[in-house]
């Protein structure tokens, strides 16, 4: 028991510690530049209305106590009232979660289940024509931005062959284009690092041992190889999910998904403090425990990690 | 007005020339001219924000709150002002003006709109205690009478010849009363009943607003039975969806994809010429720039003919002053904006320029070609000798200079003729106190301000006529261009769009054309 929790606690400590680093690096530097007072007043709006409205929601008041005041309330998980949309911030964003994740997950699915059988494929199949295709495909699909790529795909799969809706939310139709466009560039990052990965374990000796005593090849690669490749796979899925996260601020934007990526931007440019905090805030959160998740999930893929 | 919506996020040139160079020969067919649709589709750029219209001015928001409520006044697309929930008024004294309200008319939720509503509503924009975003609009009213249910007078501080037209912009939404007084401003802004001819069903908010066809409409039941708005934020996939046939009209469209969507079978583009201008506003506070001399040199420096027809692909005209075509006052007379590089250059050196770096700050995509314009008028400068320097800032960055009037050259605006008079135009804006007060000259505000309490129409030409002149020599701001508003719109599709950004989906001006 004191191991698990001389293991988990200066992990969690580092988590607190980063999240309060984040929301208040994301608190000034929001308040560095720009004003969403002017941005929703009419731009004739005489100054002392600007004023009011800025005592109304509490920005005149100096940084520290603003910060304070901020600090406080989120402790109590409160993030403020949007000031673009006047509700609660966090009713807001966590109305805009469920397609987020919707797309996230989808695409992180589409991203293993494409890549990590043919980052395989081409280590076993070394210099072939499957694995030259497959990771010529792979880096234009790392290198492309996701702009360019999800407007490529909606001019070319959705108006021109008319197979998928060019943008929007709705069925498993209008999924397609958006998770393969957020997903394209973790799908090519996991299947070259399983390729790598693969390719690393094939040279140890436990392998040509395995091979030696007469193991058929589909048991060296499924028993032996596989299971030792894991450990980075899974390592660089981890940190690919938060891409993930990163790219759903483009791919959203692009295809109009209503999702927190999308609000997040869109309340950077208005300005909408609490909306931006709250997002930041989920993302870190998210982004840590996955981190965590992975730590944990170390422990139990090689056992020589594991505290003792 | 606010534009929230004319920003493109991340959207540049390069990637839509890349859009447009991957765009394929469409299959479309080519029958799709007529449709026995009764649901229109509606994309346009941004989301809205809120739906109780005194809360907000963004061109988003209004696009809708002026389909779910009715104004006393109406501006249609001929630019003129019409009767709306009022069917006469007229001047009954200096500082009175009384409305004569249609009868009959009823609200989405049944109840009867009389001029208790019209009194509640326009008291409401001021309230202090409401704290509305339009708390300017209709200030210049001192009382509201309703001595009967069809009868409101209005009581102005000073002579207003222009409220009539006030009423019929933004702060001038009629809503109800009672609704909003029994179930407060937070449940109206989540579900709005109005007098409109769309009555609210849902709203998931960056996904789509559904609003459905007011049968009982005073002024005939639209020609459609659901109306459903999709925000779509990048223009490239806004167009997709239109030639692909997923949406009816599109908002927004620049005018360098005009051509794309004119040249499809299924798709036309249609336009209102901009009720304002899009002008480079001058901090004529800081040298050089308040010598005269010298704004008059930069003004001829610019080849508007140019950037109207390489940028804005000929939808624009080059402005002739201060006043947009199509408002109160326009001297059709008056020739556009000359471009003569050789006489600014004479012009700089009567006015002893010595190369002082002027900036230009831009948006991007904020306006349409801002930085486009920028870089093409850099270039022009540059050609006149003049040492000009762009700097690129963020919208709301704009929006804290804007505040502070802190710009340190010039700056791009498209001041909105609010009220088809330059009253609601250059003297909103240009005038003591403005937002954009950056230049003084002693005649020039006295006439702006007889002419905006005088209810004279001959003595306001002359006054305007004279505030033209005095502009064209000191130039506070610098017109480039005057644009069409265009909207992309299936071929099935009748509408004529509104100069300003209203869209008003009315029977007069919208239709599917039935097979």
């Amino acid at each position: 028991m004191r191991g698990v929790l001389g293991f988990l606690a200066p992990k969690l400590l580092r988590a607190l510690i980063a999240v309060w680093l984040v929301t208040t690096v994301v608190f000034i530097v929001m308040r560095l530049s720009g004003d969403p007072v002017p941005l929703l007043l009419p731009p004739d709006a005489p100054t002392s209305e600007i004023y009011r409205v800025r005592r109304e929601l509490g920005l005149d008041r100096p940084l520290p106590v603003q910060y304070a005041t901020f600090l406080g309330n989120a402790l109590r998980g409160d993030f403020g009232r949007s000031i673009h949309f006047r509700e609660p911030a966090w009713g807001v964003v966590v109305r805009y979660l469920p397609a987020t994740l919707e797309l996230g997950l989808t695409a992180f699915g589409l991203a293993l289940v494409v890549a990590v059988p043919i980052g395989m494929l081409s280590a076993i199949k070394r210099n072939s024509a499957v694995d030259q295709a497959a990771m010529g495909v792979a880096l234009v699909g790392q290198s492309a931005p996701t702009f360019f790529l999800g407007i490529f795909f909606i001019l070319t799969l959705s108006l021109w062959a008319g197979w998928f809706p060019t943008s929007g939310r709705g069925g498993w139709e209008h999924l397609v284009l958006p998770a393969l466009t957020l997903g394209a560039f973790s799908m090519a990052s996991i299947a070259r690092l399983t390729r790598s990965a693969v390719l690393d374990v094939l040279r140890q000796d436990f392998v040509r041992t395995a091979r030696a005593k007469g193991l058929p090849e589909a048991a060296v690669v499924m028993k032996h190889t596989l299971k030792n490749a894991a450990l980075p796979v899974v390592t660089i899925t981890g940190l690919q999910f938060g891409t993930l996260l990163g790219g759903a601020v483009v791919t959203e934007t692009v295809f109009a998904w209503p999702g927190i990526g999308r609000l997040a931007i869109q309340s950077i440019y208005n300005r909408d403090y609490p909306i931006v905090q709250c997002t930041v805030f989920l993302s870190a959160v998210l982004f840590i425990v996955l981190n965590f998740a992975i730590d944990l999930l170390y422990g139990v893929l090689d056992p020589r990690i594991r505290p003792r | 007005m606010s534009h929230l919506t004319r920003r493109d996020l991340l959207k540049s040139a390069a990637t839509l020339g890349a859009a447009a160079a991957l765009a394929p020969a469409l299959p479309g067919p080519a029958g799709a001219q007529t449709t026995q649709k009764r649901e229109l589709i509606v994309a346009q750029g941004g989301d809205l924000a809120r739906l109780d219209p005194h809360f907000s001015t963004s061109s988003n928001d209004i696009r809708w709150s002026f389909n779910l409520f009715d104004n006393l006044t109406s501006r249609h697309p001929d630019g003129k002002l019409h009767p709306g929930l009022a069917t006469e008024w007229k001047l009954t004294a200096p500082t009175t003006w009384t409305f004569k309200l249609r009868s009959g008319v009823k609200y989405h939720n049944g109840d009867p709109f009389t001029s208790a509503d019209a009194k509640f509503s326009i008291e409401r924009t001021y309230d202090p205690n409401v704290k509305t975003m339009v708390a300017t609009a209709l200030a210049t009213i001192d009382k509201i009478d309703a001595p009967d249910a069809t009868t409101l007078v209005v009581h102005t501080k000073k002579p207003d010849p222009l409220l009539p037209a006030r009423l019929a912009f933004y702060g001038g939404q009629i809503v109800p009363k009672k609704y909003v007084e029994s179930v407060g401003n937070d449940a109206f802004n989540a579900k709005p009943v109005g007098t409109g001819p769309v009555k609210f069903v849902s709203w998931t908010k960056d996904d789509k607003l559904v609003v459905e066809a007011h049968d009982g409409y005073w002024g005939g039941k639209p020609d459609f039975d659901r109306l459903v708005m999709r925000p779509i934020p990048e223009t490239a996939p806004r167009i997709a969806a239109l030639l692909k046939g997923e949406v009816d009209i599109i908002t927004q469209l620049p005018a360098d994809q005009g051509e794309r969507v004119a040249g499809t079978p299924t798709t036309r583009v249609a336009g209102a010429l901009y009720a304002g201008l899009y002008v480079m506003a001058v901090n004529s506070k800081r040298p050089p720039l308040d010598n005269p001399l010298v704004k008059q040199a930069l003004s001829f420096a610019i080849d508007r003919e140019a950037i109207v027809k390489e940028l804005w692909r000929g939808r624009g005209i080059v402005p002739n002053g201060p006043i947009a075509k199509g408002d109160n006052h326009y001297d059709a007379g008056l020739g556009p904006l000359p471009y003569n590089p050789s006489k600014a250059r004479d012009l700089l050196k009567a006015a002893g320029y010595k190369n002082e770096e002027i900036i230009i700050e831009t948006t991007v995509a904020y306006l349409s070609n801002d930085k486009q314009m920028s870089e093409a008028i850099q270039g022009m400068w540059k050609d006149a000798g003049i040492n000009a320097k762009v700097e690129v800032i963020e919208y709301s960055v704009r929006a804290q200079k804007n505040r502070e009037k802190s710009f340190k050259g010039v700056f791009w605006s498209d001041p909105t003729s609010t009220l088809g008079d330059p009253d609601g135009m250059m003297w909103r804006l240009l005038g003591p106190g403005g937002p954009q007060d950056y230049w003084r000259h002693p005649r020039w505000d006295e006439l702006g301000n007889a002419a905006r309490f005088s209810v004279d129409e001959k003595f306001r030409a002359q006054a305007y006529k004279e505030m033209t002149t005095i502009f064209l020599e000191h130039f506070p701001w610098l017109p480039v261009i005057q644009p069409y508003e265009d909207y992309g719109l299936q071929k099935y599709v009748e509408f004529q769009p509104n100069p300003n950004q209203q869209f008003e989906i009315r029977r007069f001006n919208f239709k599917f054309k039935r097979a």
